[in-house]
């Protein structure tokens, strides 16, 4: 049954806090070097799916594979194939920029010689020569953003996890952020990628929306205009609100 | 092992950056430094002694000079105002106040049985208990001396007086630091490991940087080992520092092997370490984790031997302190410090203390899981 294009993979994926379901059923096949959205309010769910699939969190029922590894017993490899940035800035705000990359680097294996050309390369990619030996805590929030990115894609994974990666930041800094998501893409690697910015949805080659934990629509943006006959997605995630959600 | 160093590296960083945590760490061995020195020093000297002298004779000023002759007390002041006395205690000026009567001698002489007072501040109690101890001693002499001088001169009768002649074993001039260090090591080796350990792990889990580190392929040991290793150290660098200090400034004699004493303080570590973790899998914010690790050393310490002899606590608290992994290691210094016990001597303490550290630090490690809650 497994497909070499599909990589990520749900099956009726359930997950409940004692009484309360928050991800309900959920059942989604990615495709290798999709940029996948996931579109939903606060509280939606989005945050503990994420968690299931990265081996943070035990599913209550249902089936799930990450780059064809099972989330419930093998969660352990799946940490070697993802990249993960969590909805909570996750640098340590008291260590400088290259004492997080070199600390990140370490934990991913990589050599001293490694780790000094990732930071060669992620201070000239992201501009950053100027921050190198400060305070991780002293960047424009952007830019922290940008190193959370790259920290997560140390160890060249094959899929990318992003939560909520552009909460609070500004949309000139949203945008810079997306092209280095597309980079990315260009290179193979599938992005999943949750938001709760409408407009973001359109940047998504497919898009999930999810509504108090089930999935109330899945396709591309394109397609999920001309369905509903709506000119945006703004519109159409509200219509779809209405009229599926509960 | 290579990503156990990264993990040391990152933390020692981190810990020298983190204000509450230095705060901690100089501060906690700088205070029992200072109890060391004073505030638990059991042993009372330079009482101030207010004398009320309504008899004047040669023996009443003779019972004075008895105390006068001691280090424990300081005669203040002579007067014949009782009055005096409340007033000077309220102003903290006297701690402990002898009324001798009026005809003190003369009833003496005829067997009369003089009452002399001693009024004590009791504010302190512990202060207070051992005064009066000391005063009624002296006061037992002196009546022993007349009363032999006054039957010898005139007729014998058939007083016996039991002799009681004193010695301790041990701690021969009953310095309360060669007693209180030993206890604050075990205090500092507790306090330390388990305080900063839940606190910084707790940290990672409020900042939602632990979160990070789960989906690395970091392991659960490497993790922990990174976390732990660091604390590991800086307690023993610090009992070296305590120890040091009692040594060399506070004369104790340390009479055992340091080479049993360290692999001993590495197995309570576990302990430490371990309930440190666990705090940290428990709690959700640094204050929380602070709060009940205060909580549970305050219960430890309380019930470890430290303030109240073990064998003065009721029967069944005693039974319970069996189960407090530093009733064994208190016990296992204070031996080692003071009868230089080897390790022969020791296990007794030795076996439960390794089984209660092996048990809370599995446990420990199993309830740390590479997930969220
Ligand atoms: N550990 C938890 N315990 C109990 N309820 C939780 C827990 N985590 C999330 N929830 C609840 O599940 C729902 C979905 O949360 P989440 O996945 O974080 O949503 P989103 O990321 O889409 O904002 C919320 O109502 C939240 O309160
Ligand atoms: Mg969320």
């Amino acid at each position: 049954m497994k497909s070499p294009d599909i990589i990520v993979k749900t099956e009726n994926l359930t997950r409940q806090f004692g009484r309360f379901t928050a991800v309900n059923q959920v059942s989604i096949r990615i495709n290798r070097g999709e940029i996948f959205g996931f579109l939903g309010a606060n509280g939606a769910g989005k945050t503990t799916l994420i968690r299931m699939l990265c081996g943070l969190l035990k599913p209550s029922s249902g089936e799930a594979t990450v780059a064809g590894l099972d989330i419930k017993r093998e969660s352990e490899k799946i940490k070697q194939k993802i990249g993960y940035m969590s909805q909570h800035f996750s640098l340590y705000n008291d260590l400088t920029v290259k004492e997080n990359i070199e600390f990140y680097a370490g934990i991913y294996g990589l050599n001293r010689k490694q780790i000094f050309q990732k930071q060669n390369e992620i201070s000239k990619q992201l501009q950053m020569e100027p921050y190198l030996d400060s305070r991780t805590s002293d960047l424009p929030l952007g830019l922290k953003q940008r190193l959370a990115l790259a920290t997560a894609l140390l160890h060249n994974p094959p899929i990318l996890f992003l939560d909520e990666p552009t909460s609070g930041v500004d949309p000139r800094a949203r945008r810079s952020f997306w092209e280095l998501i597309y980079q990315k893409a260009a290179q193979g690697t599938t992005i999943f990628v949750t938001t709760h910015f409408i407009d973001e949805s359109e940047y998504c080659h497919r898009l999930s929306i999810m509504d108090n934990g089930r999935m109330i629509a899945i396709d591309t943006p394109e397609s999920m205009k001309k369905r509903y006959k709506k000119k945006s997605m703004q519109e159409v995630f509200g219509f779809l609100i209405r009229e599926k959600g509960i | 092992m290579q990503r156990m160093l990264t993990m040391i590296r990152k933390e020692f960083r981190q810990i020298f950056r983190d204000r509450p945590m230095l705060v901690i760490i100089f501060i906690v061995p700088v205070i029992q430094l200072l109890i060391m020195s004073f505030a638990f020093t059991s042993e009372v000297k330079h009482i101030s002694c207010l004398i009320v002298d309504f008899d004047n004779t040669p023996m009443s000023r003779d019972l004075i000079h008895s105390l006068h002759h001691t280090e424990q007390f300081d005669l203040t002041e002579m007067t014949t105002d009782i009055r005096q006395i409340d007033e000077r205690m309220k102003r903290w000026q006297v701690q402990m106040a002898l009324i001798i009567p009026p005809h003190f001698s003369r009833d003496l002489e005829r067997h009369l049985n003089p009452q002399c007072q001693l009024i004590v501040d009791g504010v302190d109690g512990n202060t207070a208990g051992v005064a009066l101890g000391y005063a009624r001693g002296i006061l037992s002499n002196f009546q022993e001396k007349w009363t032999a001088e006054l039957t010898a001169s005139s007729f014998h009768n058939d007083v016996h007086i039991i002799q009681m002649t004193e010695r301790m074993l041990y701690n021969p001039d009953l310095r309360s630091q060669q007693f209180m260090v030993p206890g604050i090591v075990v205090i500092l080796l507790t306090i330390l490991p388990m305080m900063l350990s839940a606190m910084s792990l707790v940290k990672e889990k409020e900042v939602g940087t632990l979160e990070q580190l789960m989906v690395t392929p970091l392991k659960r040991y490497q993790l922990l080992s990174g976390k732990l290793i660091p604390f590991l150290l800086l307690s023993f660098f610090e009992l070296f520092i305590v120890m040091s200090v009692g040594i060399t400034v506070f004369k104790i004699s340390m009479n055992g092997s340091y080479l049993l004493l360290a692999c001993l303080a590495l197995i309570y570590l576990m302990t430490t370490l371990g309930l440190g973790i666990f705090i940290s899998t428990i709690t959700h914010s640094q204050q929380q984790s602070m709060f009940v690790a205060w909580f549970s050393m305050i219960f430890l310490i309380l019930m470890s031997g430290f303030f109240i002899p073990i064998e003065n606590m009721p029967l069944l608290l005693q039974k319970l302190t069996y189960l407090n992994p530093m009733r064994y290691f208190m016990t296992i210094v204070r031996d080692i410090f003071q009868k230089g016990s080897s390790l022969r001597f020791l296990l007794k303490e030795a076996i439960p203390m390794t089984l209660f550290g092996l048990m809370i630090f599995t446990l420990s490690v199993f309830k740390f899981q590479k997930r969220v809650q």
